[in-house]
């Protein structure tokens, strides 16, 4: 798992480095022509740079790379893995640096009365979402080529769109008592509260996630 | 070391019927057509697709139950894939080095160097004798004890041809219980090379034969039809109709050359038994 690490790390030194640049140089422009907090810049460095483990995926299949990987010492459940691990690392790499920018950029000239402590447990959150971003494209890109990932990508956030539609929607037939109920629970959560069931949530993203990817791999025909 | 018994995997358009062995200290060669089910036969070997019937043993296990380690004891280069394009050659020495524990980063360095295989540019960018032999190199310097080549030779020029042949010599002679499978569309690759041969053809093996039996035994006849109609047709395997006669494959060319001391009997060559066992009629 060692070298297929170092493997998808050198391509992100030849291949990424320009991407991750680019974040930086449009979360910049973004902080000083916009009006987007500091926490947007965050959010918005951590889950663009995770996609980067997908396009790693898309990297071993360029040119049949897959077949080639998997004749070296690389187990196909070692190669799932090694992407969760890869999205992982790189996921804390890119929230460091987006709070690193953050603070540089918005909190310390403004020293707008936000506590460090309280303004980096807000940006926690974005670890989470970026999970959930990687936890649902990895399987998704290891089960269908480059062209129909995309498709399917579009198909998931369609999906999801018109889920959250239809739910906001149904809520107005829902009897009021449940609704209020339901209301007072989240309330009564709290923001640690909140922020559990988040992490709770993207746990069982990432587990769900992770077996269908084991799943995909066993089974695909290189 | 590889053991493949009645594997049968069917596409849409073609079906792959493949038994085959390949013991130690053996290089074993696969001849074929482009499209004859090398590349295909190779990928079943390495449990890298799915197959409706037949088994495959490599190092005594099937491909599927081998661990890294075992893995770590084969080298493979495949027609049609290799490392990511958007590496380079300096990035793909460490990853050599974390995978195989005895992996010789000199000596792939030298043999680098040797070959003309660039270590600073992306590897999409190399030619295809460049990939050819990057792959090949990665694979003969990491101690492995089986070599499974699916056209190593593919997209080289004659010289580096030789050089890479020369490094399975030098390979096989380092460790006498090293065994090589290696398929080639380039016959004359095999002849000097292999053990022995086994020729594919749409799918099915056809001929399988040591390659000293092949070049001292195998022998092709021409005869016009005159001379055809006398021959004994007992050691006869294939016949083909000519402008001016027969051509016809024997596996006794010496029978022949002693009792038809006036018929050509022509050196058996590789390329002639392909071109007969394909094209020519069995008796």
């Amino acid at each position: 798992m060692k070298g297929m690490l170092i493997k998808d790390f050198r391509l992100l030194k030849n291949q990424g480095k320009t991407l991750f640049l680019m974040l930086l140089v449009v979360a910049v422009f973004m902080n000083l022509l916009t009006d987007v907090g500091p926490s947007f810049i965050v959010g918005y460095i951590t889950i663009m740079f995770s996609m980067f483990t997908v396009s790693t995926i898309s990297y071993d299949e360029f040119d049949n790379c897959y077949l080639f990987l998997m004749t070296l010492p690389v187990t196909r459940k070692k190669y799932v893995n090694e992407k969760y691990l890869y999205a992982l690392l790189s996921i804390i790499f890119a929230w460091c640096v987006g709070l690193a920018l953050g603070m540089i950029l918005v909190v310390i000239p403004s020293s707008a009365g936000i506590g460090a402590a309280e303004w980096i447990e807000t940006c926690l959150g974005y670890i989470f979402t970026a999970w959930i971003f990687v936890g649902i494209l990895i399987p998704l890109r290891l089960k269908f080529e480059s062209e129909k990932a995309r498709y399917a990508n579009l198909i998931v956030i369609l999906g999801v769109i018109i889920a959250a539609f239809l739910a906001a929607s149904a809520i107005e037939y829902v009897p009021e008592e449940i609704v209020g109920t339901g209301k007072q629970w989240f309330s009564g959560l709290g923001s640690r509260g909140l922020m559990v069931l988040f992490v709770g949530i993207t746990i069982a993203v990432v587990i769900i996630s992770y077996l269908c990817s084991q799943r995909i791999m066993a089974k695909k025909e290189l | 070391m590889l053991e493949i018994n009645g594997l049968v995997k069917h596409y849409d358009d073609f079906t792959l019927n493949c038994t085959m062995k390949v013991g130690a200290g053996r290089i074993t060669g696969l001849v074929g057509e482009n499209g004859a089910g090398k590349s295909t036969t190779f990928k079943a070997a390495l449990g890298l697709i799915t197959y409706d019937a037949g088994n495959v043993t490599l190092m005594g296990k099937t491909p599927a139950e081998l661990t890294e380690t075992e893995k770590e004891k084969i080298g493979v280069t495949l027609a049609e894939s290799g490392f990511s394009g958007y590496l380079k050659v300096k990035d793909v020495v460490p990853v050599l080095e974390a995978m195989y524990p005895a992996f010789d980063r000199t000596k792939f360095l030298n043999l680098c160097q040797k070959f003309g295989v660039p270590q600073d540019k992306y590897i999409k960018e190399f030619s295809t004798g460049m990939k050819a032999k990057l792959k090949v190199l990665a694979a003969v310097t990491h101690g492995a004890d089986f070599l499974l080549m699916d056209e190593p030779t593919t997209g080289l020029d004659v010289m580096a041809r030789e050089g890479i042949l020369n490094l399975f010599r030098e390979y096989m002679e380092e460790d006498e219980n090293r065994s090589i499978l290696i398929s080639s569309h380039i016959s004359s690759d095999l002849e000097g090379l292999c053990d022995d041969i086994y020729m594919i053809h749409d799918g099915e093996i056809v001929f399988h034969e040591d390659t000293d039996v092949l070049l001292n035994k195998y022998g092709l006849i021409k005869a016009d039809e005159d001379q055809y109609r006398k021959l004994d047709k007992e050691y006869m395997l294939r016949v083909r109709r000519e402008s001016f006669g027969y051509s016809c494959l024997t596996d006794q060319k010496q029978y022949y050359l002693e009792n038809y001391p006036d018929i050509v009997v022509e050196r058996g060559t590789l390329d002639e038994v392909i071109t007969m066992i394909i094209g020519g009629e069995k008796l």
